[in-house]
């Protein structure tokens, strides 16, 4: 499983979750989880015992993931196409850092909807605005609004649904810890009942 | 020319309307033919509806497009699937696309390249449209919002009725002359579970009616016993902040001692659809603000509700007027407007009507045994036909000096009182195996006990029969020089298959895929078509993959006429105004005759001819 990072630091949590031109990103909430986020510290951070900190790109770094870091969307839509990496996060430093506007928004989602096109099925997104996340993995338990979360619980919840066994400390927690993760297929669906529903009223059968 | 007006009249049978004409009862096509000619109009391998108009459209055999039959098989799985369009999903984030798979190049699409413009009603495998220069409406393909061709619902107070397997049934109680209950919508992926939509009845005895109170529009209305209602349009929340929308139908069968309702299937609404349905895209709801709302989905007629005995006759006699009168309404509106290039209007009901009444033409028809016979029918289809006659009488208004006019069928229709159920046949004889332990008759749909590691063939949809060859099905068991016999042995042993409870033949011949097909997509095709004699078809269970006992089978369903047999039994009608020649006319040559008579050269893959030089 991929992990990708989306960072929308200045998109406040109540349009983001609000506004109705938002199609993508309210499918996306739909499959997965979301809510806001207490900032106790920075999102990132994973840590180590004695202190020893180190963020999330830097412990897939260490397990020998092909991890890449960028602002250009340019670059970000190359990498997509091309899918060489195992850990992308982006900073979209073309939005505001603060104060969004509606405009700001809608380049949000029509971005978006560029990037959803190129994933494979078992990516992880994350996608995080102004203390707050959308989250949505095939194996996440987690649906709906996930409410108490703080910032640095991202790092250990996306460790954790990528399959990787966390530091034996660390600043948050993990959200899914000691829960029985989805199989990777994620959507259990009936087939025969799909097909059923597909044929009926065909009236010659 | 400057015009072109092509009306369809889906499965309007030459034998029935020879006679009629002939006692000059059929007045508008009879002008027609005395004005330029009538001949019947060969049909397609297989005599469907999807098929032939794909045909009449691209002017290639189904080879050339690749629309076999309504039902295709999937040879990973060996399940039946929609052979019209695919969903197609790049992957779990991103929204599905629906994909036609009627291929090659419709005549329009060459119009529209010289800038001559269509205006196109319901037109079969177009879903989702195409893009023209003008307007198009897609027809038959367009599911409901169920994704299938659909299914309705049946609310009872009784709590001993079953849902058969193309309808939903729902029990409500009745708590002082009210029910709180819902109009089921689409299934949501991931849970499987039925979206809702709230409604609350009202029922008012005294006046023998209901009211439906809802969140939809209108919020509330009135359902008289035994009527069709207005359109309700109703929302589903199908995610946190996504809706779709659809509109729905109903008719109210009893008030006591048990409460019966009837609900159409849920049809895509207009300014909403899930997936396109007009070219352009807005073109379906400007439509429905000029003639009202109009049911979308490609199967409009509610036969399903009269064959699993939710109404009866009158009442389906009812809904097929109203869609008629929607059909005649669009097109008025339509040719009111209409300058010059391609018009096409097709009425689905002459087919959708005769399916459903033809057993009445019959007394002795197997499915009178069990429905009852009703004199008061016996000519429902004539009937009709009259009404087909004037809705063309109507076109022809429009006719002038610079119209050059078609009326024309699909194909046929004829009785359908035995059913021959393939798979058995192929069991019996050695090509189909069952797993172990098994006979026929265990088993349900979907090939359910089949052995596919000792299986040589299989039948599904409406007379397709498929080898299990290896590398192209999953379990395939055959290479080349092993499939070549086998297909000579089915081609021997089912021809001329004789039905010894009425010392009848009842298969006329059985044709391979290269004989009949050729193109880009015959790959696609079955390996096997079966070709039927009069009053025969494939049985009710061989479609969807059953092995029942025993061969051959009364039809006792109110479904007593079919078209589906030998494509040279099933021919269609076609009239112009123009004198044309009228030597053995096929569906492959109305695309160059269309395109020759607005100035625009046939396509490359075109096969007709001009029918008009």
């Amino acid at each position: 499983m991929n992990v990708l990072v989306l960072n929308f630091q200045g998109a406040e949590p109540k349009t983001l979750f609000s506004d109705e031109r938002l199609e993508n990103l309210h499918r996306l909430m739909d499959m997965g989880c979301y809510g806001e986020l207490s900032s106790s510290s920075e999102w990132n951070v994973l840590a180590r015992q004695e202190n020893h900190t180190l963020i999330l790109m830097e412990f897939f770094q260490q397990a020998d993931k092909l991890c890449v870091d960028i602002t250009d969307p340019v670059t970000l839509r190359e990498k997509l196409s091309v899918g060489d990496w195992d850990y992308l996060q982006f900073t979209a430093a073309s939005f505001p850092a603060d104060t969004w506007s509606a405009d700001d928004y809608l380049r949000l989602e029509n971005e978006l909807g560029e990037i959803l096109q190129d994933l494979d099925d078992d990516t992880i997104i994350t996608i995080l605005g102004k203390n707050c996340f959308v989250l949505v993995s095939a194996n996440n338990p987690i649906s709906g609004e996930h409410k108490g979360g703080s910032s640095a619980d991202i790092a250990p919840t996306l460790a954790q649904l990528a399959g990787y066994p966390l530091p034996s400390v660390t600043e948050g927690n993990s959200w899914v810890a000691g829960m029985d993760l989805n199989s990777a297929s994620g959507l259990t669906t009936d087939e025969q009942e799909i097909l059923r529903d597909r044929l009926s009223g065909l009236g010659y059968i | 020319m400057k015009k072109v007006i092509a009306i369809g009249l889906d499965g309007f049978e030459p034998k029935i309307a020879e006679e009629m004409i002939a006692q000059g009862e059929l007045p508008n096509l009879m002008k027609l033919q005395e004005q330029g000619g009538y001949s019947r109009l060969g049909t397609t391998y297989s005599a469907q509806t999807p098929v032939a108009w794909s045909t009449f459209s691209t002017g290639t055999n189904p080879g050339g497009h690749g629309i076999f039959d309504f039902l295709t098989r999937d040879p990973n799985t060996y399940l039946p699937i929609m052979a019209l369009s695919r969903y197609e999903q790049k992957n779990a984030f991103v929204l599905p696309k629906v994909v036609n798979l009627r291929r090659g190049t419709p005549f329009w699409d060459l119009l529209s390249a010289r800038d001559v413009q269509s205006t196109m009603l319901r037109v079969p495998c177009a879903y989702p449209p195409d893009q023209v220069k003008g307007r198009m409406l897609s027809g038959v393909g367009v599911p409901d919002l169920r994704g299938g061709f659909g299914t309705p619902t049946f609310y009872s107070s009784r709590t001993d009725i079953h849902a058969d397997q193309s309808e939903k049934v729902v029990t409500v109680s009745v708590d002082k002359d009210r029910i709180a209950t819902h109009v089921i919508g689409p299934r949501d992926p991931k849970t499987m579970s039925d979206h809702k939509f709230d409604i609350n009845i009202q029922v008012v005895k005294a006046e023998n009616k209901i009211i439906i109170t809802s969140q939809g529009q209108p919020d509330k209305f009135e359902v008289k016993l035994g009527k069709w209602s207005k359109w309700l349009k109703v929302k589903f929340k199908v995610g946190m902040m996504q809706y779709v929308s659809g509109i729905v139908r109903f008719n109210l069968r009893q008030l006591e001692p048990d409460f019966e309702l009837y609900a159409s299937p849920v049809n895509f609404e207009t300014a909403e659809p899930l997936f396109p349905i007009s070219s352009p895209k807005e073109y379906a709801h400007e439509l429905a603000m000029k003639v009202g709302r109009y049911y979308t989905a490609g199967m409009a007629e509610d036969h399903d509700g009269l064959n699993l005995n939710r109404f009866d006759e009158a009442t389906y006699l009812d809904q097929c007027n109203i869609v008629m009168r929607e059909r005649r309404r669009m097109m008025e509106f339509e040719l009111d407007r209409f300058e010059s290039g391609y018009f096409f209007c097709l009425f689905d009901t002459p087919d959708r009507l005769a399916h459903m009444f033809w057993r009445f033409r019959e007394p002795d028809h197997p499915s009178n045994q069990h429905h009852g016979y009703n004199l008061e029918f016996a000519n429902a289809i004539e009937e009709h036909y009259r009404e087909c006659d004037t809705v063309v009488g109507e076109a022809m208004k429009y006719v002038d000096d610079e119209t050059f006019f078609i009326t024309l069928s699909d194909h046929g229709m004829n009785s359908f009182q035995r059913g021959l159920n393939l798979n058995t046949w192929l069991y019996e004889n050695g090509f189909l195996a069952l797993k172990a332990g098994s006979s026929s008759g265990d088993g349900g749909d979907f090939f359910e006990n089949v052995d596919w590691d000792k299986t040589k063939a299989y039948a599904m949809g409406l007379g397709c029969i498929f080898l299990n060859i290896k590398g192209r099905e999953s379990n395939g068991i055959l290479n080349e020089d092993e499939a070549e016999s086998v297909r000579d042995g089915i081609v021997s042993g089912l021809t001329g298959l004789m039905d010894t409870d009425r010392s009848a033949v009842a298969v006329r011949s059985v044709v391979r895929r290269e004989q009949v097909y050729n193109g880009p997509y015959v790959s696609e095709a079955p390996d096997l078509l079966v070709n039927f004699s009069e009053g025969y078809r494939v049985s009710w269970d061989t479609p969807l993959g059953g092995v029942p006992q025993g061969l051959f089978v009364d039809n006792h369903k109110k479904w007593g006429g079919d078209h589906v047999i030998d494509p040279v039994l099933s021919s269609g009608v076609l009239f112009m105004n123009q004198k044309f020649r009228t030597e053995s006319p096929s569906l492959l040559d109305l695309a160059p005759t269309i395109l020759n008579s607005l100035g625009v050269p046939k396509g490359a893959e075109m096969e007709g001819r001009d029918l008009l030089s």
